[in-house]
C-alpha cells in the first residue's frame, strides 16, 4: 500500500485501506475538492458546509477522521437539522419583498410559544424531545409524532413504509422516559392507481399501484405485529406523486406526567437495547437529503433498512417495563444517523465515551463509521444508573431482547468514540450542532382569478361522478388490512354505520387509566396548494381541528403537528410556495390556539426524469390530537336515527378552487376559499357546548366533494334517507349551485340532532352561520336535495354507496 | 374473603393482545398473571384454573402461525399442560392463541391457514353459537358479533367430511353466519371433547362494552356490556361453580 500521507482524500478512499478508520487530510483542499469529497463519501454536505468544517478543524489544528465527518454530515443533514426551516429566506410575495429569518422560529416556534403561554400547564413538552406532550389529566400526558419515509418508499415501497412506521413508533418509545404507543396514523400521496405507463417518463420507476400495495402492506405488517391500532389516515392521488410518493407515518403515545422529564448525568451508563447493527441503512439521513433519479433505484438500495417488528416489540415491552420500575433516566431512539445521532443527542451536553467494540453486529468487518452511523432498525439507546444495570439485564432476559453496554456519560462535554483501541472520533458536541445558516430565495405570485361557475344541468350526475373520484372513494380495502381494534380501546373506528363501512372523520381512543379520551385527525389538501399555498395551509389546520372538534374534543385543548414535503428548495417558486404555506398554517393555528408541538420536513422530493425534473407540489400534512372529556361526548360522523333533523354550521363560499368538482370539470385557477378562522373558532366552541349538553347525535365535516358528498356519506350508515333543502344555506350571495353542492369551503360541519333539540342548538348558534337543512326519513332511501321548489339531486343512496365502495376496491 | 380463580396468560415475543385480554379477565373476576414465556416453567401452573393464549404474532408468525410458540410451549410445559387439562383445567386460545392451541393438538385436528381472500381482515363478524352448553358460551346469545383481525384464520381439515363431523359432534362451537375467510363449515371456534379447551379467531376482549361496537346505537341491554363480556363471564362462572362443587 502506498503511503497514505502522499495521497489525496479521494485516492485514499479509493484505496479502501483495511483499517477501521482514517484521518482525512482536508486542510489543503479547495472548495471544489471538498465538494467532490462530500459527494464521494455521500455526505450530502454543500461546499459551504465543507468549508465551515475545514475552518473548524483549522481552528483545532488537526484533520478530521472519517467517523467525525460522517457524524457531522448526519447531524447537519437536512433530515436531522431542518436547515431550510432555519434558513434566511429572501421572499417575494406578489412583488413585495420580505425577509424571513427562519420559518421555524417565526411561524412555528414563536406562534406556539404564545399559545403555550396563554394556556399554562397544557403543553408539557414541545420541539426538544422525540414528540410533544399535552396534558390529558392530572396523571397522564399524550403525545403524537409523525414522520415521512418518502425516499425509501419510492425505491422499496414495502421496506420503506415498514421501517417508516417502525421508526416513528420508536420515537414514541423514546419520548420522555418511554411513552406507550397507543395508535397510529398513515397518510400517503401516490400517483393515480390507473396511471398509464406512458405517463412515467423515467426507467425503473415503480408504478403507483405497486407503490401503493407495497406501502400499505409495509405499514400493515409493522403496525399489526406491534399491536398498535392503525386508526387514522388519508390518501391523496395526483400525477405529481408518481416519481416521489409520500409516506407519512404517525404514532400517538401515553405517559405518566412524572416520566416526561429526562436527564443524562455524569457517571450514567449508556446502553443499547433491541436489534443488532449491520450495513443496512447506511446514509439514510443523507440519502433523504438529496433528489432521486433512475440510478437511485439501483445504487441507494443500501440506504433502505430492513424491518423486524418482533425485535421492536420485544424492545418495547422491555422499555415500558423498565420505565414502570423507574430504571430509565434518559432514552432516545436510533433513527436517522443511528448511534451517532442517538448518542450525540444524549451526550451533547454531558459528553461521554462510546465503545464501538461493545456493539453487537449482524455481520463482521464493519469499519468504525459504519458501526456508528448505521441505521439498522429496532434499537433504542438509554442512559441508566450503573446500579440499575443488574435489574435491567434481568428484564432484557425476561423479554428476550439484547442489552449492550455502549459507554459512559462523563461530564466532559466531549463526545469520544473508541474502536479497536483508537479514539476514532473526538468532537466538542456544542460545535457539532453549529451548521452554517443557509440563505435561500423564494417568490410567489397570485395564481387565481375569478372564473364563471359552470351551469349544472344534471347535479345528480355530477354527484355520481364525484363518487368515483380517487379523492373520495372509500379506503375500506386498505383500512381492513390494518388492525384498528387491537388494544381494545378504539371507540370511534375508521369505519362506522349500521354495517360498519361508512366513513368517519377523526378516530377516538380510550386511554387506559383515564376517564378522558384522545381524538386523532389528519388533513392534507395538496390540490389547493397548487394555486394558493397560503389558503391550503390555513384550510389544513382548520380541517384537522374541525375533525377533532366534530368527534367531541374540546376546541381549547388540542395540539397539532406540521409535516412538510416539497421538491427543490433551491427553486424560487417552490420555496415561495412553502413560505406561503407556513404563513397559512401559522395564521389559523394562532387564532385557534392550536399549538404545534412537533413537526418534520422532507425536501428534495423531485425526480430527474428524461424530460427534466418533476417536483411534488408543496404538501403539508396537519395531524392533531384532542382531548375528549368523557366517553358520552364521543361523536361519530354517521347518521344514527331516522327521526333526526340535520343542520349546517359554517359559511359556504362561492369559490370552487381546489375542489374535486373543479378538477373533474377542468376549472383551472379558480379562487380557493379562505378560512374564516375567527368565526370558525367561535362556532367550534358553540358546537362543543352542544356536544356537552348531549344535543349532537352525529357530525360530519364538509371536505372533499362538498356538502352533497358529506350528506350522502353520513347517510351511508344505512339508517335512513335524507330530505334536504338548501334554501337557507348560509352562503355568499353569488354562490352558484355548484358551489352550494360541491364547493369545499372550510369550517363547515353537518350535524344530526334530535327533533326536540334543534331549537336549542339553533339558539346556541344565534349570530353565527347556521341553518337547518332538512331531516332523515324512512319513506325513501335517497339523497333528496331541493333548492326551494327545484329538485337538485334525487339519487338512491345505495347506488352512490356502491360507487363509493367499489372505486378503490378494483385496484387494491 | 372469597377466593378468585386464577388465570395465567402466556406472553410470547410478539404476543400483543395480552393487556386487553388480561383486563377482560380481571373485569369478570379472574386474578390474572401475564407471564413472559421466558419465565415459564411447570410450577407456574400450580393453583391456576385457566391458561390463556392471547392474540398477536408470536415470534412474528413468519413460519406457520403459532408454530414456534407451540414448540416452545411443548418444550417447556408440554406434559404439565396435558395433565392440567386432564385434571380439570381450562384453556382458552384467542386468534393467535387459537392457532397455537391447534398446533399443540389440544383441539380437534385442523389448521388455520391464509384467508381465502389472501388478505389481513379487520372487521366485525356475526356468529352462531352452536354450543350453548359450553362453559365458554353458556351466557352468550344464539347469535352475536365480535371483531376479527387476522390473515390466517381459515380453518381447514384433512377433508370436508371431517369439518362437517365437527359441526355434528359439537366440536364446532362457533360458526360465522357469512363466509368470512373460507373456513370449512364457516367454523370460527372449536372446543375439545372435554369442553374445557376452546379456541376462536374473533376477539371477545375487544367487545367488552356496548360502546365498543361500531354502531353507537347498538343495544347492550342492561349493564351496557358487549358480547365478548358474556364469553368471559360464562367461563368465570363455570370455573367458579366447578371449584365450588369440588369436595
Amino acid at each position: 500500500m502506498s503511503d497514505p500521507a502522499t495521497l489525496n482524500p479521494l485516492e485514499r478512499i479509493a484505496e479502501a485501506p483495511a483499517d477501521h478508520y482514517r484521518v482525512l487530510k482536508i486542510s489543503d483542499l479547495d472548495g471544489d475538492r471538498l465538494l467532490e469529497l462530500s459527494k464521494f463519501m455521500k455526505l450530502s454536505l454543500s461546499r459551504e458546509d465543507m468549508l465551515a468544517i475545514q475552518a473548524v478543524y483549522a481552528e483545532w489544528e488537526r484533520e478530521p477522521t472519517d467517523v467525525e465527518l460522517e457524524v457531522i454530515a448526519q447531524t447537519w443533514s437536512e433530515h436531522c437539522k431542518h436547515r431550510i426551516f432555519g434558513a434566511t429566506i429572501e421572499h417575494q410575495i406578489d412583488g413585495q419583498a420580505e425577509t424571513v429569518n427562519s420559518l421555524f422560529k417565526t411561524y412555528i416556534r414563536d406562534v406556539s410559544q404564545r399559545i403555550f403561554d396563554s394556556k399554562p400547564g397544557f403543553v408539557l413538552s414541545a420541539f426538544h424531545d422525540n414528540a410533544g406532550f399535552i396534558k390529558l389529566d392530572d396523571e397522564l400526558a399524550i403525545c403524537l409524532k409523525a414522520e415521512t419515509h418518502n425516499h425509501p418508499s419510492a425505491i422499496e415501497p414495502y421496506a420503506g413504509a415498514n421501517t417508516g412506521l417502525g421508526g416513528v413508533i420508536r420515537d414514541i418509545l423514546g419520548a420522555g422516559k418511554g411513552a406507550k404507543p397507543i395508535g397510529s396514523l398513515d397518510v400517503f400521496c401516490f400517483g393515480a392507481p390507473d396511471t398509464t405507463m406512458d405517463l412515467i417518463k423515467a426507467d425503473d420507476v415503480i408504478h403507483p399501484l405497486g407503490v401503493m400495495r407495497g406501502v400499505v402492506r409495509g405499514v400493515r405488517d409493522y403496525g399489526n405485529r406491534m399491536g398498535i391500532p392503525t386508526i387514522s389516515g388519508a390518501i391523496q392521488f395526483d400525477d405529481s406523486y408518481i416519481y416521489n410518493p409520500l409516506v407519512f407515518c404517525g404514532t400517538a403515545g401515553v405517559i405518566p406526567i412524572k416520566d416526561i422529564e429526562k436527564k443524562v448525568e455524569a457517571g450514567m451508563k449508556v446502553i443499547s437495547v433491541g436489534g443488532r447493527t449491520g450495513r443496512d441503512g447506511l446514509h439514510g439521513a443523507t440519502f433523504s437529503s438529496a433528489a432521486l433519479d433512475t440510478d437511485s433505484h439501483e445504487s441507494d438500495q443500501q440506504a433502505v433498512q430492513i424491518g423486524n417488528p418482533i425485535e421492536e416489540k420485544k424492545a418495547a415491552d422491555f422499555v415500558l417495563a423498565a420505565r414502570d420500575k423507574g430504571l430509565i433516566e434518559f432514552i432516545t431512539d436510533c433513527g436517522a444517523g443511528g448511534y451517532s445521532s442517538a448518542a450525540g443527542e444524549m451526550l451533547e451536553q454531558c459528553g461521554g465515551v462510546i465503545e464501538l467494540d461493545q456493539v453487537k453486529l449482524k455481520e463482521p468487518g464493519l469499519v468504525s463509521w459504519e458501526v456508528f452511523i448505521s441505521e439498522s432498525q429496532e434499537r433504542m439507546v438509554l442512559a441508566v444508573k450503573e446500579s440499575s444495570l443488574p435489574e435491567l439485564r434481568k428484564l432484557a432476559d425476561l423479554y428476550e431482547t439484547e442489552l449492550t453496554e455502549l459507554g459512559t456519560a462523563d461530564g466532559s462535554g466531549i463526545l469520544k468514540v473508541r474502536h479497536h483501541g483508537n479514539t476514532v472520533c473526538e468532537l466538542d458536541c456544542s460545535k457539532l450542532h453549529d451548521a452554517p445558516t443557509r440563505h435561500l430565495k423564494g417568490r410567489w405570485s397570485k395564481k387565481t382569478s375569478p372564473v364563471e361557475a359552470p351551469v349544472l344541468t344534471n347535479p345528480g350526475e355530477a354527484l355520481r361522478d364525484l363518487f368515483i373520484d380517487f379523492a373520495i372513494v372509500s379506503r375500506e380495502p386498505i383500512i381492513r388490512e390494518y388492525d384498528h381494534e387491537v388494544q381494545g380501546n378504539t371507540v370511534l373506528k375508521p369505519l362506522a354505520g349500521a354495517s360498519g363501512d361508512a366513513p368517519q372523520d377523526a378516530s377516538v381512543l380510550r386511554i387506559s387509566g383515564s376517564k378522558r379520551l384522545m381524538a386523532m385527525g389528519v388533513s392534507l389538501l395538496p390540490e389547493w396548494g397548487k394555486t394558493d399555498p397560503y389558503a391550503m395551509g390555513a384550510a389544513c389546520v382548520d380541517e384537522c381541528v374541525r375533525q377533532l372538534v366534530a368527534a367531541g374534543a374540546d376546541p381549547d385543548r388540542l395540539a397539532i403537528l406540521d409535516n412538510f414535503c416539497m421538491g427543490n428548495p433551491d427553486a424560487e417558486e417552490e420555496l415561495g410556495a412553502l413560505v406561503e404555506t407556513v404563513k397559512g398554517i401559522a395564521s389559523v393555528a394562532e387564532v385557534y390556539g392550536a399549538p404545534f408541538v412537533s413537526g418534520k420536513d422532507s425536501f428534495y422530493n423531485y425526480f430527474e426524469t428524461k424530460e427534466g425534473p418533476v417536483s411534488i407540489p408543496v404538501t403539508i400534512l396537519i395531524s392533531g390530537m384532542g382531548i375528549i372529556e368523557e366517553e358520552s361526548h364521543v361523536t361519530g360522523a354517521s347518521l344514527r336515527k331516522s327521526d333526526s333533523l340535520l343542520a349546517i354550521i359554517g359559511h359556504t363560499s362561492g369559490d370552487l378552487g381546489g375542489s374535486v368538482f373543479a378538477r373533474r370539470h377542468g376549472i383551472k385557477n379558480a379562487p380557493v376559499p379562505a378560512t374564516r378562522s375567527e368565526e370558525a373558532l367561535a362556532c367550534y366552541r358553540q358546537y362543543y357546548e352542544a356536544v356537552k349538553k348531549g344535543y349532537i347525535r352525529s357530525a360530519h365535516d364538509v371536505s372533499e366533494g362538498g356538502l352533497a358528498v358529506t350528506l350522502a356519506e353520513m347517510a351511508f350508515s344505512g339508517k335512513a334517507g335524507l330530505e334536504i333543502d338548501l334554501c337557507s344555506l348560509p352562503m355568499d350571495d353569488d354562490a352558484s349551485k355548484a358551489a352550494m353542492l360541491f364547493g369545499e369551503s372550510p369550517s363547515r360541519l353537518v350535524i344530526e340532532v334530535a327533533p326536540e333539540h334543534l331549537a336549542k342548538v339553533a339558539d346556541l348558534f344565534e349570530g353565527f352561520p347556521f341553518a337547518a337543512l332538512g331531516r332523515a326519513t324512512t319513506t325513501h332511501a335517497n339523497l333528496h336535495i331541493e333548492w326551494g321548489k327545484e329538485t337538485l339531486v334525487n339519487e338512491p343512496l345505495a347506488d352512490l354507496k356502491s360507487l363509493w365502495k367499489n372505486g378503490l376496491a378494483r385496484y387494491y | 374473603m372469597e377466593e378468585r380463580p386464577c388465570a395465567l396468560l402466556l406472553k410470547f415475543p410478539g404476543t400483543n393482545c395480552d393487556a386487553e385480554t388480561a383486563r377482560a379477565l380481571e373485569a369478570v373476576g379472574f386474578v390474572t398473571e401475564v407471564l413472559p414465556v421466558s419465565a415459564l416453567k411447570p410450577e407456574k401452573l400450580v393453583g391456576v384454573s385457566l391458561v390463556v393464549f392471547s392474540g398477536g404474532f408470536s415470534y412474528g408468525d413468519y413460519v406457520m402461525s403459532g408454530r414456534i410458540a407451540s414448540l416452545v410451549t411443548e418444550q417447556k410445559i408440554g406434559e404439565t399442560l396435558k395433565d392440567f387439562r386432564e385434571n380439570g383445567g381450562y384453556l382458552l386460545g384467542i386468534c393467535n392463541g387459537f392457532q397455537i392451541l391447534t398446533q399443540l393438538d389440544l383441539l380437534p385436528a385442523g389448521s388455520l391457514v391464509e384467508n381465502a381472500g389472501g388478505r389481513f381482515q379487520c372487521q366485525w363478524v356475526k356468529m352462531k353459537n352452536l354450543a350453548p352448553k359450553s362453559p365458554f358460551l353458556s351466557h352468550c346469545p344464539p347469535e352475536f358479533e365480535l371483531p376479527i383481525a387476522h390473515a390466517e384464520g381459515r380453518l381447514v381439515t384433512r377433508d370436508a367430511t371431517e369439518a362437517a363431523g365437527y359441526v355434528k359432534s359439537g366440536a364446532a362451537a362457533l360458526v360465522y353466519v357469512d363466509d368470512v375467510n373460507g373456513s370449512f363449515e364457516r367454523i370460527a371456534g372449536l372446543q375439545d371433547e372435554t369442553g374445557r379447551v376452546f379456541g376462536l379467531m374473533p376477539h371477545p376482549e375487544r367487545f367488552m362494552k356496548a360502546r365498543d361496537h361500531y354502531d353507537p346505537d347498538w343495544d347492550g341491554g342492561e349493564g351496557g356490556w358487549g358480547s365478548g363480556y358474556y364469553l368471559f363471564k360464562s367461563l368465570f362462572q363455570a370455573i367458579k361453580e366447578g371449584e365450588a362443587g369440588e369436595p
